[in-house]
């Protein structure tokens, strides 16, 4: 068995794609690229495919991953060109290291415990200074309790210790169009969602575009990218 | 005609599109999805299914006329499908037209809306469709600057409740006339005559029915005295008649939901000539025309590499009655097998020779088999022309269970003509015995599981049983209470169709003129997808009766031989002396042979039509 890692996009409108649509694009793609994936054994065989953590539906991401099984020798680069031809316009591979086999290489989920996403903020003229300041005060508080809605009713979460790092930028002073960037933490550890932070801003916002610009493995302040974990 | 606006939505949507549920049934851009060029090309048309995207992009006709229309340099062809509620909120919050996939224009901006009319309960869809995409819901209010509203499908058999929001309809199979209804709305654009003008000309295409040139009289009891013909001669369906070489798209759009019928289709044979009385598909696709095996093969070889689908469907009405099926299952699995591709057959009769083939393809351990003995006794499956028998059943099931199948389900239908008490006691009776040859082979088996599916006979236009009155409501509570109680047990499960939607079915699939008065009020009050049970308002359908001098039994009644029916100018090719003969043979119970091989039943269908039977090795004949 041949292993890889993938590194792509998700762009565009494909951005509304859900989690499960996306297996499947990703699986019709490797077909109609004659990319020959390794099946699961039993009576569902379904392609080894082995995503990192899911990206919630209308944020587009150029950092993505993916671990895949091959029942054939390829050189990365060519896979990475034979896909790219099969997928559709929205969703690009843009790298492809080979998984060493010898060593114990971690699942993508066991190891990224960072992201950073980039959210354009519309404020007015009066508000614009009032949510910057509540913004940068974020990282001084000792907690930051939020309530979560779920289909099982809600819930008090602090997630104050989940976050890393956070910044703040006008990119358009004419318009009060703000950057925030925050650095989260994700996976078993907690997962900290942009809209915990967004929807509990005590000023009207409009948000114009959220995207997950990087996920990486930190451990005692190292940092470590995906594709050199393998 | 007046220079629109032309107004580019998605960006001022696409913010916003996370609030909906689905937000991909909006997005477009699936694998094989066609952008064309939208100021350089001449003719533009946008094919629209009344119902959600997951239903609308299953059905194989608009991804025929898709790629056909698309396939011409000058021409384009967008999708759109009915918007769920959520959707149509977020558009009037953003006072936005309703939009094709591709180009994201609105529909206005298109030359033409073709409308797909597969099913009575999605009407009022076509008419929020059409409200949404900004043109004028009635026909009457449409100006030179609106786009043309034509309709096909089975349900323009009979038209008629959909007179009102329809500039013409197509009746029959477009594939061969398509392209020519497009040029002429396409020359008419530049020749600045009036819409009437476009009308007359089109009246001229095959299959084409403008209702406007047609007028309707009543008498005072509520029945039609006359259809007036203003112009031009009677619609008769349009037929393909060389079916081996038809277009059939090489390009298949490949979509991100989890569409009903998500893979390949490739359609081996159009026209089934078992004469069920009661099917309304096996009357209006006649004669039979297979492809030939080679044909198919080549089209699928092309279509799995291209597409990444790891399923594909061999479809037709019985495509177990293609004639070299076992040569072209053999070969598919052959060659497709080691892909990783699945084959399936959709429709089974009710033989060991179906199950043998089944078992070819399908794994006896997930799935489940399905048969359609339609009726509870040998009786009542003569007089609906489906001739099998109880024991024909039994040796099919003891043959699917020996294969190692442990769920079957078993279709019927209550509502019948000449159905008694007898009838659905044989339902029973059916049930019971396949259930317990299940038990024998598989004692030990905790998913033996027989599902019987019990649904609403509703009258169809263009049938032997077009006369015949439907079982009311309370008649149908009746029966499937009949069944909820006799029909019990933990392997056995029962389902039925919600006996409402059957009779606002029953009244549209026969009904007149006066229906589009209907329909229009109750959707101005808020009816749509009529279809999905959790979305039909009954109560606000009755309240639009009631308040109107229509009385809804009316039109699911028994109709008088010599009444002049609502579709009557409507042609279809099969002749009236044929339906007649055939509504005789069955309150007989006598049956009338599949004229596949059999002597010819004199339907009138290759006669009318000039066209031919053909099957797949009598070609180079």
């Amino acid at each position: 068995m041949y292993e890889y890692r993938l590194r792509f996009s998700k762009e565009k409108s494909l951005k509304f794609l859900s989690h499960l649509e996306l297996i499947r694009t990703m699986e019709r793609a490797f077909r109609r690229a004659q990319l020959p994936l390794a099946y699961s054994e039993g009576f569902h065989p379904h392609p080894k495919l082995s995503f990192g953590p899911a990206l919630a539906v209308g944020i587009c991401s150029n950092d993505e991953y993916l671990d895949f099984q091959l029942l054939k020798d390829i050189e990365p680069e060519e896979i990475k060109m034979d896909l790219n031809r099969s997928l559709p316009e929205g969703i690009q591979a843009i790298a492809i290291v080979r998984i060493n086999t010898q060593h114990h290489v971690k699942p993508l989920n066991a190891i990224i415990n960072r992201a950073i996403y980039a959210i354009h903020l519309k404020t007015t003229p009066e508000e614009c200074s009032k949510v910057i300041e509540w913004l940068n005060q974020l990282m001084n508080l000792p907690e930051f309790v939020i309530t979560r809605y779920s289909k099982d009713g809600q819930k008090l979460v602090n997630i104050r210790p989940w976050l890393h790092n956070l910044t703040i930028e006008v990119i358009d002073a004419q318009k009060f169009i703000l950057e925030l960037r925050f650095t989260g933490e994700i996976g078993s550890g907690g997962n900290l969602r942009p809209e915990d932070i967004t929807s509990n801003i005590p000023h009207p916002v409009e948000i114009m575009s959220v995207a997950r610009i990087s996920l990486w493995h930190e451990e005692k302040g190292l940092i470590t990218r995906p594709l050199d974990l393998c | 005609m007046a220079a629109k606006q032309s107004q580019h939505v998605w960006e001022d949507i696409e913010s916003s599109l996370n609030e909906v549920s689905k937000p991909g049934r909006y997005i477009g851009g699936e694998y094989n999805c066609k952008v064309k060029d939208w100021t350089t090309t001449d003719f533009k048309a946008v094919l629209a299914f009344p119902d959600v995207y997951e239903i609308g992009l299953s059905h194989l006709g608009l991804r025929i006329l898709y790629e056909l229309i698309n396939s011409q340099p000058d021409m384009l062809a967008e999708r759109v499908y009915a918007p769920w509620p959520d959707f149509q909120a977020l558009l009037h919050k953003k006072d936005l037209p309703l939009f094709s996939l591709e180009n994201k224009r609105g529909l206005y901006e298109f030359d033409m809306v073709g409308f797909s009319l597969q099913y009575e309960l999605s009407y009022t869809n076509v008419l929020t469709i059409l409200d949404l995409g900004k043109i004028p819901v009635l026909s009457k209010d449409r100006t030179e600057a609106d786009p043309l509203i034509i309709g096909g499908g089975p349900c323009t058999y009979n038209p008629e409740p959909l007179a009102d929001f329809f500039d013409c309809f197509f009746i029959g199979e477009a594939e061969e006339v398509m392209v020519d209804i497009c040029k002429i709305i396409c020359n008419w654009k530049c020749s600045g005559l009036s819409r009437s003008n476009l009308l007359d000309e089109l009246a001229k295409i095959p299959g084409v029915y403008i209702p406007s040139h047609f007028q309707i009289h009543y008498q005072a009891d509520g029945t039609i005295s006359e259809i007036k013909n203003l112009a031009g001669p009677e619609p008769v369906r349009a037929v393909v008649k060389d079916f081996k070489t038809v277009f059939y798209p090489e390009k298949w759009l490949v979509p991100y939901l989890d569409i009903v019928h998500d893979r390949i289709t490739f359609e081996i044979q159009r026209g089934c000539t078992r004469g069920c009385r009661f099917c309304q598909a096996g009357m209006i696709y006649r004669p039979v025309r297979e492809k030939p095996p080679e044909v198919v093969m080549n089209a699928l070889q092309n279509l799995v590499k291209d597409t990444g689908y790891d399923e594909l469907s061999l479809t037709s009405l019985s495509s177990a009655d293609y004639s070299h099926i076992q040569q072209l299952i053999s070969q598919a699995c052959a060659c497709f097998n080691p892909l990783g591709v699945n084959i399936s057959l959709p429709s089974l009769r009710i033989d060991s020779f179906s199950v043998d083939l089944a078992s070819k393809f399908q794994s006896a351990r997930k799935s489940s088999l399905t048969f359609a003995p339609e009726a509870g006794s040998d009786r009542l499956r003569c007089v609906i022309n489906k001739g099998v028998t109880a024991a024909d059943l039994l040796n099919a099931s003891e043959a699917a269970f020996k294969a190692g199948w442990q769920k079957l389900k078993l279709y019927f239908m209550i509502g019948l003509p000449t159905e008694t008490e007898e009838d659905l006691a044989g339902i029973v009776e059916m049930v019971e015995s396949v259930f317990k040859i299940g038990k024998k082979i598989h004692p030990k088996a905790s998913a033996l599981r027989i599902t019987a599916s019990i649904s609403t006979f509703v009258p169809k236009s263009h049938t032997p049983f077009q006369w015949q009155d439907q079982i009311s409501i309370e008649e149908t509570i009746k029966k499937q209470r009949y069944f909820q109680e006799h029909l019990r047990g933990r392997h056995i499960e029962l389902s039925w169709h919600d006996p409402q939607m059957s009779r606002l079915e029953g009244i549209f699939a026969r009904g007149d003129r006066r229906l589009g008065s209907i329909i229009y009020q109750a959707w101005q009050k808020g009816a749509q997808f009529d279809g999905w049970s959790d979305q039909l308002n009954y109560p606000l359908w009755m309240e639009v009766f009631a308040a109107s001098n229509l009385d809804p039994d009316f039109y699911i009644r028994k109709r008088s031989m010599n009444e002049i029916l609502p579709w009557a100018h409507i042609h279809s090719g099969i002749s009236q002396d044929f339906l007649k003969k055939e509504w005789e043979r069955a309150l007989a119970a006598v049956l009338t042979p599949d004229c596949r091989n059999a002597v010819c039943s004199n339907c009138g269908v290759c006669s009318t039509l000039d066209i031919k039977k053909s099957i797949a090795g009598e070609f180079d004949v």
